[in-house]
């Protein structure tokens, strides 16, 4: 008998996690900055999360505003250097991938040592508790009601949208296009930040060496694949968060559980093709300019 | 004509702009331009092809920084270097490629550009005030209207108030007049003259003189980057613009005269339409044939459709409406591989972008020619290399040299000898002449005539009037997106053509 | 008031090309190395790290295999750079050959035939990753969608492919390790004394040096790639279907790649162990690095190849107390790219610092 409820609770913390994640990545490439690195920096910030968590004795607080802050640093440097030199996006992204990679294991590794030795438990689990998941869900949703509203309808998120679709444009219709896609990056990257402080803390409450992996690229195809809309993410997120908590549950058909391990990947690649192929696509088309250098050439002052 | 102040220079100008001059590259835009514009006046600037009025523009909204010149607003020098700076000063470009965001509403578009809102503020907010204003105007459309749904005449239109709404003192409107009918022009009209009732002035580009003479109080006349003329609209006949426009030139008929190999039809556009970029047709139902061994240049004011019309023929552009043939065969919206496969060559208007290899050398380009095979011969492509070299006089150290560092014209030539000598039906040419000297022209057009009494024929544009006479045996003018005149080589006027492309 | 504003402005003359990837190498190990110092807590010293990267660099018989393996990728996935497509599954196409000639190798019944083995185990190396490229080349060529995500999320499910297999049906029945049984000593690569490589490695980096050669310099799709890489515009305006171009370079890339995934089975390892994520030897990403900063020019492989099996080798012998090599080789080849990608406009553009009151 599937319990509705026990569903809902169970997934939660992984819900909240991809949701906020991918609403973060939707905001950022909707200014026009492609966001490669992602995967990177959730599997940095889950890194550092866990680090400072287990350097803090568990202050779940401390974790995850640091998380953010590693995060935002290196979000913020991105969109600069994307949107104020002629560089390919995707080099900037994939290199930025690699370092956080590198960094996540250098960081966690003694980290996770130290825990070893003192034996602390970290996180906090509240997939068992009614109370904290619901405030958790109601809070996510809410969070996605804003920004979706911000995105749609104020001056802010026109400028933004304005950024991916068209930067000369924008320009000439007076945005200043790096001060509003910094904006948008602090938006999206905080919330990328956040994201992987509470999959660390809420959720898996472990860690080891390459911890994280391939959920940044998970968040890519939700986002991708729903148009980067934060109010569609929310059912795509919660595909996702249930393929991926209850996967194990297809054992008992038979699957081998090598095949169970690329469900989500496979999933992903097909919600993109759907995506791209379906009038969804058509509907929702991304970011004209997405990682189109904006660098324009005519300056000789 | 329009009666205003009677007394130009009782006032102050409101903008100065001295001794302005701009280079690219290799071409002087702007020769030491003075440029005075004076508040309540509706001032048109008129130029040819080439003129340096587009830049002038440019300048004065920040797109451009001029390599010499000063501007002066209100007896006080400034520096214009982004258009944010210039709309800070009054000044709003209204230019005929829109910059309105075709997915956005209206709404959406205007809040962008209006600094008194924050970045919180609601796009419903403006909603009710913007209605009002449309009403006040009489314009019957709703903000929350996505831009792309709108025609090109209601753009330019939400354009326009944009820059009323931005407080502009000037309005320089680049060709917003060009495509509209006379109807919604009217419409245009009146508006202008409200505006600049209030103090604002208006400068109006257009390569329409009889548009210049109605609404305009003032002309300034460009011709090669210089200013040739500025008078006061009332008194002046067409004619006499013109000349000041085009200039007196010596135009020799030069008497190699092609007449077709034979009356066959090779091309043939049956009422095509095509679209511009944002969303207007550009070709408004096209008919026109070309003869086997015929040498067709189309005439008229760049921006008139002439290059859609090539690129749509060619496949590059999607045809709306009508149909095109290519000796008996449709080829309407086949795509480019099938058409250039019966032996149709191309020359591109952005040579660079579109027609040459920019990051390859001269050879390799010329390996393009032909894209069926596996292997690259190279040395038939070396041996061709240095064959059209000499052929077509190009300059260059070597036949590998890599393409970016040759010179414009010289880029150019390698462009044209590719598709002249890879063509075997039709070689369509946008620009043809672009960047060419003239010993390169006439070479160019004594190589396009052997080629043509081989049975080759030509359909190709020119920027330069003197080419397309030169090098056609049969003319066709095009304005707003029609064919306006036909004329042979033997009987061609060129008033009568001049006066076809500025009607 | 004080106002700063950054022009970037084209340069009258670029500055020569080489000095990009030089750059780059130094500060992206600069880079690197005070990461790694700061973080160990000064238990790293850098003037160690670059005594092993020395030490590497002079040891070329120990560097040979790294040297061939990373020539044979690095030539895939300059093919596919250069055409401005990013293949960033090298580690599926890899693993995909591996699969292929593993089979070959235990469970065809051929493995024993001598001389035909190795070439046929070859084929069915490249005919399975034939069959994983041609996934994504079709995704990316008449779908449309972004190369990069879609590669690097192949590469998750060739793992995992892999895994199930050695868990599963390969897994070798002696001591149920997971791991498949040794390949038949027939289909063996043979070493070179005193080198960690082996001949038929080396000829087939022969093979696929001169395969790649050929291929830009001589052939139409060279030319395409050469083209798609800058100018993509120019090629749909001479009527060339550049979907179709798409997938047969992508094709190309992936079975050079395959080479290299048979030749890490048959001279290397000898068997597959799972998990695959922890045993792989990376080339799938290393081979980027190696490409990039080769400028995409076939000339310059040979030189950025040697520097990055250097840096391999001497940070896989770099110990931080448990850390794995992956992160240390993560980070630096991040460091570098990052570097690389940035020093690249300055090779075309100045920065101009303007101060203005």
């Amino acid at each position: 008998m599937i319990d509705i409820l026990s569903i809902i609770l169970n997934t939660c913390p992984l819900f909240i996690a991809y949701q906020i994640a991918s609403i973060g990545h939707s905001v950022v490439e909707k200014s026009g900055v492609l966001n490669l690195a992602i995967d990177g920096l959730f599997v940095l910030a889950i890194s550092v999360s866990f680090m400072q968590a287990v350097y803090s004795g568990n202050d779940i607080l401390s974790s995850i505003l640091l998380s953010i802050v590693v995060t935002l640093l290196i979000g913020l440097f991105i969109v600069f250097i994307s949107t104020k030199l002629p560089v390919s996006q995707g080099a900037i992204g994939l290199s930025i991938m690699f370092i956080c990679y590198g960094l996540a294991g250098i960081l966690g590794v003694p980290a996770r040592s130290h825990q070893g030795s003192t034996g602390l438990k970290i996180g906090f689990n509240i997939q068992q508790n009614i109370v904290y998941s619901t405030i958790a869900l109601v809070l996510t949703i809410l969070l996605t009601i804003l920004i979706h509203v911000i995105i749609e309808k104020t001056k802010l998120g026109i400028a933004i949208r304005a950024c991916g679709e068209n930067p000369l444009h924008a320009e000439a219709l007076g945005v200043n296009v790096l001060r509003i896609r910094l904006i948008a990056g602090a938006i999206g990257y905080g919330l990328i930040g956040l994201s992987a402080g509470l999959f660390e803390l809420l959720y898996s409450r472990l860690w080891r060496e390459g911890h994280g992996m391939g959920h940044g690229w998970i968040v890519l195809a939700i986002s991708l694949s729903s148009g980067r809309n934060p109010l569609l993410c929310l059912a795509t997120t919660f595909l996702f968060s249930t393929l991926y908590e209850y996967r194990f549950s297809l054992l008992v058909f038979g699957i081998p559980r090598e095949f169970i391990e690329t469900l989500p990947y496979i999933v992903a690649i097909l919600s993109m093709i759907i995506y791209k192929t379906t009038p969804l696509g058509e509907k929702l088309k991304p970011p004209q300019y997405l990682g189109k250098p904006y660098f324009k050439e005519e300056r000789t002052i | 004509m329009s009666i205003k102040n009677s007394n130009f220079f009782s006032k102050q100008p409101f903008l100065v702009a001295k001794g302005v001059s701009k280079t690219f590259s290799t071409i002087k835009a702007l020769d030491k331009v003075d440029f005075n514009i004076y508040s309540g006046q509706i001032h048109g600037l008129l130029g040819e092809n080439g003129s340096g009025k587009s830049t002038l523009v440019k300048i004065l909204y920040g797109i451009y920084t001029p390599d010499e010149g000063e501007i002066y607003i209100n007896n006080k020098r400034v520096y214009i270097t982004s258009p944010s700076v210039a709309i800070k000063n009054g000044i709003v470009l209204v230019s005929q490629t829109p910059i309105l965001i075709d997915k956005f509403t209206i709404v959406e578009n205007m809040l962008m550009s209006l600094k008194q809102y924050s970045l919180l503020t609601k796009s419903k907010t403006i909603y009710s005030f913007l209605t009002d204003f449309f009403n006040k105007i009489g314009l019957k459309i709703d903000p929350n209207t996505e831009v792309y749904k709108l025609s090109y005449t209601e753009k330019q239109f939400v354009e326009i108030f944009r820059a009323i709404l931005l407080n502009a003192k000037i309005l320089l409107l680049d060709e917003v007049t060009t495509f509209l009918p006379s109807s919604e022009k009217k419409k245009l009209y009146s508006l202008f003259k409200e505006l600049v009732k209030t103090g604002r002035s208006i400068v109006l580009i257009t390569h329409k003189i009889s548009d210049a003479l109605e609404i305009c109080d003032y002309l300034t006349i460009l011709r090669r980057g210089r200013v040739v003329l500025n008078t006061p609209c009332s008194g002046i006949s067409i004619d006499y613009i013109r000349k000041n426009m085009f200039g007196e030139t010596d135009y020799i008929n030069s008497k190699i005269h092609v007449e077709p190999v034979s009356n066959k039809l090779v091309l043939k556009t049956e009422n095509i339409w095509v679209r511009g970029g944002s969303g207007e047709y550009r070709v408004k139902g096209v008919s026109i044939y070309l003869r086997k061994g015929e040498v067709l240049g189309i005439a008229g004011v760049t921006g008139n459709g002439q290059i859609e019309l090539l690129e749509a023929i060619y496949g590059l552009k999607k045809i709306e409406k009508g149909r095109v043939f290519i000796e008996n065969t449709d080829v309407t919206n086949k795509d480019t591989g099938f058409i250039r496969k019966i032996g149709i060559g191309f020359i591109p208007d952005d040579p660079i972008k579109y027609g040459l290899s920019i990051e390859n050398n001269i050879v390799e380009n010329y390996a393009l020619m032909e894209t069926n095979s596996f292997l690259i011969n190279w040395s038939l492509f070396e041996k061709n290399a240095r064959e059209y070299i000499d052929k077509y006089n190009i300059t260059t150290p070597d036949v590998y040299y890599p393409v970016k560092l040759l010179s414009g014209g010289n880029l150019m030539k390698v462009l044209i000898s590719r598709e002249l000598e890879y063509s075997s039906k039709i070689l369509i040419a946008c620009n043809l002449t672009r960047g060419l000297d003239e010993y390169t022209k006439y070479l160019v057009k004594k190589l396009i005539y052997e080629k043509t009494k081989n049975g080759l024929s030509v359909i190709f544009t020119s920027d330069d009037l003197d080419d397309v006479l030169e090098f056609s045996s049969r003319i066709l003018v095009m304005n707003s997106g029609i064919v306006v005149g036909e004329f042979s080589a033997n009987n061609v006027n060129r008033d009568e053509v001049e006066k076809l492309m500025v009607m | 008031m004080i106002s700063i504003n950054i022009a970037i402005v084209k340069r009258k003359k670029p500055l020569p090309k080489w000095l990009i990837p030089l750059l780059s190498l130094i500060s992206g190990i600069l880079t690197s190395l005070l990461i790694l110092y700061v973080v160990s807590h000064g238990s790293i010293n850098p003037l160690d790290v670059l005594i092993a990267i020395g030490n590497s660099i002079t040891q070329p018989n120990l560097l040979l295999k790294n040297y061939a393996m990373l020539l044979v990728i690095g030539c895939g996935l300059l093919i596919s750079f250069k055409a401005a497509i990013w293949n960033i599954g090298g580690e599926g196409q890899f693993y995909f050959a591996v699969i292929g000639a593993a089979w070959f190798a235990l469970y065809s019944g051929l493995a024993e035939i001598p001389i035909i083995n190795k070439f046929l185990m070859i084929a069915l190396g490249l005919t399975t990753a034939l069959i994983w490229i041609l996934i994504a080349a079709l995704i990316r060529g008449y779908i449309g969608l972004d190369e990069v995500p879609v590669t690097l999320l192949m590469n998750y499910i060739a793992y995992n492919i892999v895994d199930y297999l050695v868990n599963n049906h390969w897994r070798e029945q002696v001591y149920r390790y997971t791991r498949t049984p040794t390949i038949p000593v027939e289909t063996w690569f043979t070493n070179i004394p005193f080198t960690n490589a082996t001949l038929e490695l080396l000829l087939i980096t022969l093979v696929t040096i001169l395969l790649t050669w050929i291929i830009l310099n001589y052939t139409y799709i060279g030319l395409f790639i050469r083209t798609m890489g800058s100018n993509p515009n120019v090629l749909k305006t001479i009527g060339v279907d550049v979907s179709k171009t798409i997938i047969y370079v992508l094709i190309i890339s992936g079975l050079l790649i395959g080479l290299a995934g048979v030749s890490y089975l048959a001279g290397d390892t000898h068997l597959i162990s799972s998990p695959v994520i922890a045993h792989t030897p990376y080339y799938g990403y290393t081979g980027i690095l190696v490409a990039w900063l080769s400028l995409l020019e076939l000339k310059y492989l040979f030189v950025t190849t040697y520097i990055v099996s250097a840096l391999i080798n001497a940070g896989i012998n770099i110990q931080i107390v448990g850390v794995g090599g992956a992160s240390i080789v993560n980070l630096m080849i991040g460091s570098i790219l990052l570097t690389y990608t940035i020093l690249f406009v300055f090779h075309e553009y100045s920065v101009k610092i303007i101060i203005k009151k």
